[in-house]
């Protein structure tokens, strides 16, 4: 399967004439890369998905598939894969008519679509359900029907709009893996929109951060969270101290603080109140002065050390202060 | 030691609500009961309690070439209205609901109004419009007045399909390759057919039983059933009359069974 790269060139868009929505946005996703863009509702990375699949048109800026510019070009011909939210699988089609769309829309041969058709339901484990409705699958095969509907065509980009925000805790983590595993196997082009940072830090090679309308910082997994750019970044994804230090400020994450005696600490205060989380605890430490602290403490058999109403000290290396911008 | 099974207890909500259900079905059903009872009772006028079952009511209609005329008028005019109301019904409701339209609001009342407005002065405007245009009162004269009753209909159902529509099934179609036209042959239109298709079988309906607007622009030797029975039964009172409104109770409820079967009405409740 082949794959293309994507570039958004200082792409903006506003609805109604005020809001706006993608704030010249320019952004390189590379050809066969996993990327997510990551925000809460009404940060602009839907509109960037859309303006990707041609939905929306760009106020200014140029977008660009395969080294093509694309701005213009109309959705129904942009070769493209997606799969939404609400799966928006044809009702009134079987699976297998649901799937072969794409390939009857692109006139391919009626043997070769039974085929193709065969292979893709194969691919999602949904041999045997050809012609059931989609009214009569779980969420989880329906999503898994829609995958298949965007993948039998071979696109060289797959967008994905939330595509396992409507699945249950345990069949999103197995999708996850599913969809990962495919996205590598076929080397398509995956653009995936989430508000779920465990998810983006999860699935993706590289993770746009975006932020009322603006990309904050695009970088691996890693980067983003242990290296966030912005106090926004730092607060988005996973928990946070921010410390102030000189007039600049300074992002901590929990597990990087120690617990040590109260004397002689960098800071050192009460336990207020402790979350046993399972495989860490989270706790939450009033210093003498100054905003609370929270601190993970991973435990590998052992509950928790501390209690609330101890007093500790707490011991982190400098370097693990993240200094932001701004 | 078994225990001894759970009873449910007495629900005097259930009741009450089981005995209202049981009120409002008779209160629909009881008068074609009647109906039903006056067409097969042979006496020669309308009474009760009835002596007997015959079918020479049903007979005399059926012989009768003036109800027979009427009868196949009627039923052409109201399929005619039917495709008609269908057509123009459906893209109202789409053009409503999804072309940015300024005034939308103001559209919907407009072509809402044939429902506020009496039907018999709606009959008397058309009369009197067609007179003074030089029309006269051709059956497509009379089509036309039972199709401006009938749309608003179709635009109701159609609309309320429309409601509830995910256009991300149509996106699906778009980014899949499919152009506009064929996303709407494709998609569109086989998801919005239910709700057409019932507004089609309130539309046949409303011609079909249409008395108000069709006493007004009917020619002699032209009359639709309604009124043939009307001026029958300035006349005549007698089974004939119970017999040709048993005829057209079964003739609607056929339509709607034939649209029933052939779409399926209820077909994707679930949008």
């Amino acid at each position: 399967m082949t794959s293309a790269a994507i570039k958004l060139d200082q792409v903006t868009k506003t609805f109604d004439g005020r809001v706006m929505a993608v704030d010249s946005v320019t952004l390189d996703i590379a050809a066969g890369e996993f990327f997510s863009l990551l925000g809460p509702s009404g940060c602009g990375k839907t509109t960037s998905l859309r303006m990707i699949a041609g939905f929306e048109h760009p106020d200014s800026g140029r977008v660009h598939v395969g080294g093509n510019d694309i701005t213009d070009l109309p959705v129904h011909r942009r070769d493209m894969g997606m799969v939404f939210q609400s799966y928006a699988l044809f009702p009134h089609r079987t699976v297998a008519e649901n799937v072969a769309f794409g390939l009857r829309m692109r006139e391919v041969p009626k043997p070769e679509i039974e085929r193709r058709v065969a292979a893709a339901l194969a691919q999602v484990a949904l041999t045997g359900f050809e012609t059931r409705k989609p009214g009569q699958l779980s969420g989880g095969q329906q999503q898994r029907v829609a995958l298949a509907r965007a993948l039998v065509v071979e696109p060289p980009v797959l967008l994905c709009d939330e595509p396992l925000g409507a699945l249950d805790r345990k069949l999103r983590q197995q999708m996850q893996f599913e969809l990962k595993e495919l996205q590598k196997r076929l080397g398509v082009t995956l653009v995936f929109v989430t508000h779920d940072q465990e998810e983006a830090l999860a699935m993706s090679d590289r993770i746009a951060v975006m932020n009322g309308g603006k990309v904050e910082q695009v970088g691996t997994p890693t980067e983003i969270y242990e290296r966030p750019r912005t106090r926004f970044v730092a607060d988005f994804i996973g928990e946070i101290n921010i410390l102030e230090e000189g007039g600049r400020l300074r992002a901590l994450r929990p597990e990087k603080i120690r617990l040590v005696a109260p004397d002689g600490a960098r800071l050192s205060g009460t336990v207020e109140t402790s979350n046993y989380l399972g495989g860490s605890t989270l706790l939450r430490v009033q210093p003498a002065n100054g905003p609370s602290m929270l601190v993970r403490e991973t435990h590998a058999g052992e509950r928790a050390s501390r209690a609330p109403g101890d007093a500790v000290g707490l011991a982190w290396n400098d370097g693990d202060a993240v200094a932001l911008e701004g | 030691m078994s225990a001894a099974p759970n009873r449910r207890p007495f629900d005097a909500g259930r009741a009450a609500y089981l005995a209202l259900n049981a009120l409002l079905l008779g209160f629909l059903l009881l008068p074609i009961a009647i109906v039903l009872v006056f067409a097969l009772n042979p006496t020669p006028y309308i009474s009760f309690p009835p002596v007997g079952v015959s079918l020479r009511w049903f007979e005399k209609f059926f012989t009768n070439a003036e109800f027979m005329n009427a009868l196949w008028l009627s039923l052409w005019v109201a399929t005619v209205v039917l495709v008609l109301s269908i057509v123009i019904g459906a893209a109202c409701a789409l053009a409503l609901a999804r072309g940015s339209l300024p005034g939308r609001a103001v559209l919907t009342a407009f072509f809402m109004s044939p429902l506020m407005v009496p039907a018999i002065l709606t009959g008397l405007a058309l009369f009197q419009a067609y007179l003074l245009s030089g029309i006269g009162r051709p059956v497509w004269g009379l089509i036309a007045a039972h199709t401006l009753v009938a749309v608003p209909y179709v635009i109701r159902t159609t609309l309320a399909v429309l409601h509830n529509f995910d256009r991300r099934i149509e996106e699906a179609a778009a980014v899949l390759g499919a152009s506009p036209v064929r996303v709407f042959f494709e998609v569109t239109l086989p998801l919005i057919r239910p709700g057409v298709f019932a507004g089609g079988v309130f539309a046949f309906i409303v011609s079909f039983d249409q008395f108000p607007v069709s006493l007004f622009l009917v020619v002699p030797k032209g009359e639709t059933l309604p009124v043939v029975l009307f001026n029958y039964m300035k006349f005549d009172l007698d089974g004939a009359i119970a017999a040709a409104s048993m005829v057209s109770i079964l003739l609607a409820l056929s339509v709607v069974l034939v649209l029933e079967r052939l779409i399926g009405l209820k077909a994707y409740v679930k949008l």
